[in-house]
């Protein structure tokens, strides 16, 4: 009881007299960061996760090739889920005289669960959404179909065996898919109507789609009762999670990113606590010693500093989870309209990370330095020399650095990139260290001379070499943590909107003949209209690998791969040639055939995905067929596609000298701007045979997604940078203890305050500067770990952050410095040593 | 007085410390007596080694060879819990530098060995002592808001609040003016008179370890004279 009393009775001074100001704040800091960054990243990623799930209409979708059992569907019920249904299948539909073969859709009145159907009023207008669904009887063409057929609103079609009426034009459906090479138009119909229509008999090759929405816990949960009595070449389970799109990728990466901003949040309030430890600890040899010397066993002193830890570890929660809610929440209102962030949601997973962290980081960053504090001696009383007699750096870095770790590897549940930072965290260390004993050896010729403020400064740093060292690292790893988000934020956003410049097409042109190819390339010049590349195509059956017949079932899987901008490898592949490298296509092995040789086996390129799938390595010799034709060609090089640009890509391409005697059609897209929108259908008239896709509004949907999670990203930002400023000034006023009895003894001794403010300006000067060099190397090697192991991204140096990063360091350190220093040194000479004591 | 019991009582103690020139001897073998109720100075030039010597007698150090017995406890023996428990309850400190708690108030750095030793009316025993050395009227204020005359009278207050058999004081007025020491010198040997306590004092000033009995002089780490009564009993 006199433990706790004394310590709640040593909390409650210090806490009121300010001197618990500095730990406090680091705890609230790793607190308020943590509960911020994973509260609003799990509230954006929710967000960004519902509006992906519009892109796959639902949660999660079974996809089957036969009707599932009902009872499956019956069962989700019992999980909470919504469903939906849709049966797909390719068949003729018939206007009159012309026909066309479409992408026939039957939903049934709850499609889509996710995301919105919409409609125009003329073929290739303005959608707008709808809530209602296809009714029965009727059927929604989408504008290629009205196109083709000369569809006009309440004309008849005939699918299969069925009448149906045209009531609407279909604009847009939520999990369309966008391939060039898939050319059908859709037509959407009630499901009820299907049976009329016979077009699901045998041989016909019809696509279920079971749509499912609920909440995540229950939609594993009901994966989980579902996974075992699916069948692996029947049913196939899809979510938003698996989309390998732009899209999907974009989001992923942002969740990388959140994640790694948070883990660095982690780190900079570890730094932070870190460095409040060791001053609290200091602070406090004096009253331990005395405690000591009066009386107090170990255990006694230990009980009364752990309870006191205990009042200052729960205090700093409190008000960090305040902070950080406020923050999060300030941030997410200011962000209402722009990004779609659920407000009303709470998530305890965040608040318990959040508590865990500042209890790991108080009580392991604490843990070394009160190890030390329980071991001064009562001797300092006499010899106020004794500190300490735990020195251990061994120690502390290992507790230290399993805290990072363990805090690391507990928030991401992610061993890869909490291995990578925390190693990259070593190697940095052990350099810096080395790096800053060769610049303080170096400094010292500048240091010696006359007692001018830079002599004063230099000579200061000199002699607390080793504090030095620590505290250039500390603020070298602070500024490098806010470099790496910083730059990391500016290539991933970089990288996204380099996905869509402006005038990135938004209209595709399939099947070209060769007789139109040039006359369509002089259509759009004559009428403004800037075009891409004419790509030759041409589908032929893939056969044999090394005159081993392909598996039917590799092909037929190929079908089903994903549908965003990516055709998979159906019984029929889209081949093309070229001796131009595709932009966005890069050789990863072999050689590209731009220098064939007559008399050579025709080359060919593969890519490296679909190798790694049907097992075709360099040398392999491929056959197709094409119509009564066979083509042998031998893989010449690999290729890494990608796939997130949204321009046609093709798995094989051969040399042209292999389809001289093919007759090609041609693909192609161009830019049409908003305001010219209206003219599309004029614009493509002198060529109706050829086939038309609108993908503006996927482009704007991906644009969207994309200019939301840079939004994002960039609040993230800022909330690391706020947090990496706190850290500094954390720092400074650390160190500025450390000068305290040095300035005071400056100031008895009658140096100018002008002289002292300078030297301390021009010693947080040059720290700054030498941290910000050190941060910007260090940054480098961290951003070539994170971009090439966890982002997946090309490396590139940042030159320009070699001279930004001293020059501000050199300036924010040196003003906080000057900050800090002002304020001791407005102080009286009798105050400032009164302070000492 | 010579027929008190011992409060003190060293046999060749010696202190060695390792530095990074090889070992030192700080102390050579010291050996002397000092009877309770007596007040003893022990006087020298700065680096004679009378601090050393202070906070091996006070326990706050351990001796390299030799014995020091403590109120009839074998100081060399215990270990550090031990001597700690042992300056609880038989021993208090005035120090040159004050040594508050700058956490705390007057009253409560008062208060702290009482609780530390487990009194029941901390509290109260404080306010009393207080009254005592004149600072009611200061008791909640902190140690940065005393006067350094001030901090020095709560730190004696602090050293009597336990009844210690023994006091140890470190140049007691080494921070003080001429109008605080005196006030502070005579408050403490009032209050060590009162209180029948042993004193060992260690000063530089030469009329204050004129109000001892006894004086123990130190050159170089040896106790080299013992006045007035006194014979050197022990070194080389």
């Amino acid at each position: 009881m006199m433990a706790f009393n004394l310590a709640w009775r040593l909390f409650k001074h210090e806490a009121r007299r300010g001197e618990l100001t500095i730990i406090l704040l680091a705890i609230i800091l790793a607190v308020a960061s943590v509960l911020s960054l994973s509260l609003f990243s799990e509230r954006l990623q929710q967000a960004l996760t519902d509006r992906s799930a519009e892109f796959i209409a639902a949660d999660s979708q079974l996809r089957a090739r036969a009707p599932v059992d009902p009872l499956w569907i019956e069962e989700a019920s019992k999980y909470n889920l919504s469903t939906a249904f849709q049966l797909s299948t390719r068949s003729m539909v018939f206007a009159g005289d012309e026909l066309a073969l479409s992408d026939v859709r039957a939903v049934d009145a709850a499609y889509p669960l996710k995301g919105s159907v919409k409609l125009a009023d003329i073929p290739f207008g303005e959608g707008i959404v709808t809530s209602q669904s296809v009714p029965a009887g009727e059927v929604w063409a989408d504008s290629r179909l009205m196109q083709v057929l000369a569809l006009n609103i309440g004309d008849e079609v005939e699918v299969g065996e069925a009448k149906l009426k045209v009531t609407q034009i279909l604009s847009e459906i939520p999990d369309a898919g966008f391939s060039v090479f898939n050319t059908d138009p859709t037509l959407l119909m009630n499901q009820l109507d299907i049976e009329q229509t016979k077009i699901t008999g045998p041989g016909s090759r019809v696509r279920y789609k079971y749509y499912f929405a609920g909440e995540p816990s229950d939609l594993d949960d009901y994966y989980n009762w579902l996974r075992p009595q699916m069948n692996r070449e029947v049913h196939r389970w899809t979510s938003i999670e698996d989309d390998e799109s732009a899209i999907g990728n974009s989001i992923a990466r942002a969740e990388e990113f959140f994640l790694l901003a948070s883990l660095l949040a982690i780190v900079l309030a570890a730094v932070s606590i870190a460095v409040a430890a060791q001053r609290f600890s200091q602070r406090h040899f004096d009253p331990v010693a005395i405690m000591k010397t009066l009386g107090a066993g170990k255990s006694m002193v230990r009980t009364i500093y752990l309870i006191q830890i205990s009042f200052i570890t729960l205090l700093g929660i409190m008000l960090g989870s305040i902070v950080g809610y406020l923050i999060q929440q300030a941030v997410a209102v200011g962000l209402q309209g722009q990004v779609e962030v659920a407000l009303n949601t709470w998530y305890w997973r965040p608040l318990g990370i959040a508590v865990f962290t500042g209890v790991t980081c108080a009580l392991l960053f604490s843990l070394y330095p009160l190890l030390q504090l329980f071991s001064v001696p009562p001797l300092r009383v006499l010899r106020r020399d004794i500190s300490s007699t735990v020195s251990s750096k061994v120690l502390q870095f290992a507790l230290s650095g399993g805290a990072v770790f363990l805090l690391m590897w507990v928030y991401s549940g992610n061993l890869k990139i909490s291995g990578i930072l925390f190693a990259g965290g070593i190697v940095l260390v052990a350099s810096l260290l080395l790096m800053t004993h060769v610049l303080i050896i170096v400094g010292r010729k500048l240091g010696s001379g006359s007692m001018g403020a830079w002599t004063l400064a230099w000579a200061r740093i000199r002699r607390r070499a080793m504090g030095n060292s620590v505290q250039l690292i500390s603020f070298a790893i602070t500024i490098m943590l806010l470099l790496v988000v910083l730059v990391m934020r500016n290539d991933l956003v970089k990288q996204w909107r380099d996905q869509l410049p402006e005038g990135t097409p938004n209209y595709f042109v399939a099947n070209i003949t060769e007789a139109q190819k040039e006359g369509l390339k002089e259509h759009f010049t004559a009428n403004n209209v800037s075009y891409e590349k004419f790509y030759p195509v041409a589908r032929g059956r893939f056969v044999a690998i090394n005159d081993d017949k392909v598996r039917t079932d590799v092909t037929k899987e190929g079908e089903e791969a994903a549908n965003d901008g990516r055709q998979g490898l159906g019984r029929e592949a889209n081949l093309s040639w070229t001796t131009v490298l595709q932009s966005g296509n890069e050789i990863v092995d072999g050689k590209w055939h731009d220098n064939w040789q007559e008399g050579e086996p025709v080359p060919l390129s593969v890519e490296t995905e679909i190798a790694g799938r049907l097992n075709i390595e360099l040398g392999d010799t491929l056959t197709f067929n094409l119509g009564s034709e066979i083509i042998n060609a031998e893989v010449t090089s690999m290729r890494k596609v990608n796939w997130q640009t949204l321009q046609p890509n093709f798995f094989f391409v051969l040399h042209p000298k292999a389809m001289e005697n093919f007759s090609a059609t041609y693909i192609t897209s161009f830019n049409l701007d908003e305001s010219r929108k209206n003219e599309i259908a004029a614009l493509m008239a002198p060529f109706a045979s050829v086939t038309l896709f609108d993908v503006d509004a996927r482009i704007n949907q991906v644009r969207e997604i994309i200019d939301q999670v840079s939004m994002a990203v960039e609040f993230i930002l800022i909330l690391v940078l706020v947090a990496g400023s706190l850290v500094l000034v954390a720092q400074v006023q650390a160190s500025m203890d450390e000068r305290l009895e040095e300035l005071a003894i400056l100031r008895t001794l009658g140096l100018k305050g002008i002289s002292i403010r300078f030297s301390v300006i021009n010693e947080f000067f040059i720290i700054g500067g030498v941290a910000g060099l050190m941060a910007a190397l260090a940054n480098e090697f961290s951003l070539y770990l994170l971009q090439t192991l966890v982002f997946q991204m090309p490396f590139s140096l940042h030159f320009e952050y070699w001279i930004i990063a001293p020059l501000v360091g050199a300036l924010v350190v040196g003003l906080l410095g000057a900050l800090s220093c002002w304020r001791l040194l407005s102080l009286n000479t009798a105050h400032l040593l009164r302070k000492m004591v | 007085m010579s027929q008190a019991p011992l409060m003190i009582e060293t046999k060749n103690v010696t202190k060695k410390v390792t530095t990074n020139e090889g070992e030192l001897q700080i102390l050579h073998p010291i050996s002397f007596q000092v009877k309770a109720g007596e007040s003893v100075a022990v006087i020298g030039a700065s680096g004679s080694g009378k601090s050393t010597l202070l906070g091996l007698l006070a326990g706050l150090d351990e001796v390299s060879t030799g014995e020091i017995t403590l109120d009839g406890e074998p100081l060399h023996s215990l270990d550090e819990e031990q001597r700690a428990r042992l300056r609880g309850e038989k021993v208090g400190f005035i120090f040159q530098s004050f040594m508050l708690v700058q956490s705390l108030t007057a009253l409560e750095n008062i208060m702290l060995p009482a609780e530390i030793a487990g009194l029941p009316n901390a509290k109260k025993l404080a306010n009393d002592i207080l009254v005592k050395v004149g600072l009611e009227h200061r008791a909640q204020h902190f140690p940065n808001q005393l006067s350094g005359g001030e901090q020095q009278r709560v730190a004696i207050a602090r050293a009597f609040i336990t009844n210690p058999k023994i006091l140890f004081a470190d140049e007691p007025t080494g921070n003080l003016d001429s109008v605080n020491s005196k006030k502070v010198e005579d408050l403490l040997f009032a209050l060590n008179k009162n209180s029948d306590t042993t004193l060992i004092l260690v000063t530089h000033d030469s009329q204050l370890s004129e109000k001892c009995d006894r004086q123990l002089r130190m050159t170089a780490g040896e106790l080299v004279e013992q006045q007035p009564r006194l014979k050197v009993v022990s070194g080389d």
